[in-house]
């Protein structure tokens, strides 16, 4: 039997963690859907740029992506779990799927989707109990670094200041890095959880050039400094001599 | 007789003048300085200036030498190419800012100073570059002191000040006598005498956890040595640092006072320039 669960919560609280373990215990096909979600009062919500679809993507390679048409209006691969995350400051005012925003109701039709369930962080004890802030304001600025290739030590020193202020008060950073070897990792931090993740893809691109794969840092938080940040970014990366993968390779 | 040891001014004025007060306060009045008067802070001639009015021993630090010879040094100077990029802009900028008479100050400087069997350099004896590291392997780290010929090291360079005894130290060797007529094997044990290293720290641009300037006190009399912290007006610095047009992010870093610090992977290596 299939099932279609739409998880929901604030920035950081683990949405994406949770929903990678539960497609790695499901023993039949997987699909994920990650929506926008809304701007609240005062609060911005991050544009993901694919960030995590392509890192589900590159741990479950098979994988469906519920946003592709050709795949929504197919018949339905039986014991489908299908996963949709929706980005959402304020819990739901009432529980179960009456608490389901009304705004994404179109869009899960329009991809023939009809959550069978809808779970909240921070409402729903079947989901961890993180501990989530409370946000009062927020802003978002994301940078696409399709193409870019980081000087690792760089990059180390980039995240930790990041992280730790020095471009303003950053509550969530999350991003898809390249490194020269082919490598890229996950980097994922959260202002109410201890240390960065630093996880690995498991596809290596060919070494010493571009990597065509997604790429892209997006972050929320107070009093940003993006002019700072694009300047830190443009001292990190290695520069444009590195050539771009042959269409052989 | 005791006496203080300063290290790593890097162009920090009121840190400076506060470390200085600190040790008048004691009434120590015999200091040496480790070198790296100037780089990443906004005041580097009152700082070289504050160090020539009190006529204060100095040796060169490798940002003292990178001032005057231009920056020649190897990649391998820098850890990670934002550290080599924020770097040049610091060295471009201070290399504006100083006057030639302080230049011509910073050129004359020595390699090192010894005081009987006490040496001060800013790395290590072999370079103004070179990290001796408090984790640093006990044989090289020995090996640095005995080669020297000093019974106490004073360095500086990490901002990090520590005191590490190089005791027990002892080299067994085998020497096969006769060789051709297959003679005797004889061992034989070098014990050798124990060694200090101590690192003043920092006083311009402390990485020790907090944001206190750092040197030491070193009592010849009673071979004691005290590591001193002293609170100065970091905020002063910063401002001065922003209103001067050199990075934010030197303030930032100065203003935490991070444990964490960019080294390059292997910190003893020695650049061959």
């Amino acid at each position: 039997m299939s099932q279609t669960l739409l998880i929901s919560g604030p920035p950081g609280c683990g949405k994406t963690s949770w929903i990678l373990n539960r497609l790695q215990n499901h023993r039949g096909p997987c699909g994920y859907l990650r929506l926008a979600g809304y701007p609240d009062e005062g609060l911005a919500q991050a544009p993901d740029g694919g960030i995590d679809l392509a890192y589900l993507q590159d741990q479950c390679p098979r994988l469906l992506d519920l946003t592709d048409l050709d795949q929504a209006l197919a018949p339905r691969p039986e014991h489908l779990l299908a996963l949709i995350e929706l980005p959402q400051f304020q819990s739901p005012a009432e529980s179960g799927l009456g608490g389901v925003d009304r705004r994404v109701i179109p869009q899960l039709e329009a991809l023939h989707l009809r959550p069978d369930e809808h779970l909240h962080f921070g409402r729903d004890t079947a989901l961890p109990r993180q501990d989530t802030l409370d946000f009062s304001s927020l802003q978002a600025w994301q940078r696409n670094l399709a193409g870019s290739v980081w000087d690792p030590a760089s990059l180390s020193s980039f995240w930790f200041e990041l992280v730790n202020g020095a471009y303003g008060d950053v509550y969530r950073a999350k991003a898809l890095m390249n490194l020269p070897d082919g490598r890229a990792f996950f980097c994922n931090w959260m202002v109410s959880q201890e240390g960065s993740q630093f996880l690995p893809l498991q596809t290596i691109a060919p070494p010493d050039c571009r990597p065509e794969r997604l790429s892209r840092l997006v972050v929320q938080g107070k009093d940003l400094d993006p002019g700072a940040i694009e300047r830190t970014l443009a001292d990190c990366l290695l520069s444009e001599a590195l050539p771009h993968p042959s269409p052989a390779a | 007789m005791a006496h203080a040891v300063i290290s790593c001014l890097h162009a920090n004025h009121a840190a400076l003048e506060a470390v200085l007060a600190d040790i008048d306060q004691q009434g120590i009045d015999t200091i040496t300085c480790l070198g790296d008067l100037v780089g990443y802070g906004p005041q580097p001639n009152e700082v070289v200036e504050l160090i020539r009015q009190r006529a204060i021993p100095t040796c060169q630090g490798c940002w003292d030498e990178d001032i005057i010879e231009g920056l020649n040094a190897c990649d391998c100077s820098y850890p990670s190419q934002l550290a080599e990029r924020r770097g040049h802009l610091a060295h471009q900028w201070t290399a504006e800012q100083l006057s030639e008479e302080n230049k011509a100050f910073l050129a004359s400087l020595p390699m090192s100073l010894r005081r009987d069997r006490l040496l001060f350099v800013h790395g290590s004896p072999n370079s103004q570059h070179e990290y001796l590291l408090p984790n640093m392997d006990a044989f090289a780290a020995l090996e640095r002191v005995e080669t020297a010929g000093a019974d106490t090291l004073f360095c500086g360079h990490t901002h990090h000040p520590y005191v590490r005894e190089l005791r027990d130290g002892s080299i067994r060797v085998r020497v096969q006598e006769g060789v051709a007529s297959g003679g005797p094997s004889v061992e034989r044990e070098i014990n050798l005498p124990v060694r200090r290293i101590i690192n003043a720290g920092s006083v311009g641009e402390p990485r020790h956890g907090n944001t206190n300037a750092t040197y030491v006190v070193h009592d010849e009399a009673t071979d004691s040595v005290e590591i001193r912290e002293v609170t100065y007006d970091v905020e002063r610095t910063c401002r001065a640092i922003v209103e001067s047009g050199l990075p934010a992010i030197f303030a930032w870093r100065l203003r935490h006072g991070f444990e964490y610090a960019e080294r390059a992977d292997d910190a003893s290596h020695v650049c061959e320039r």
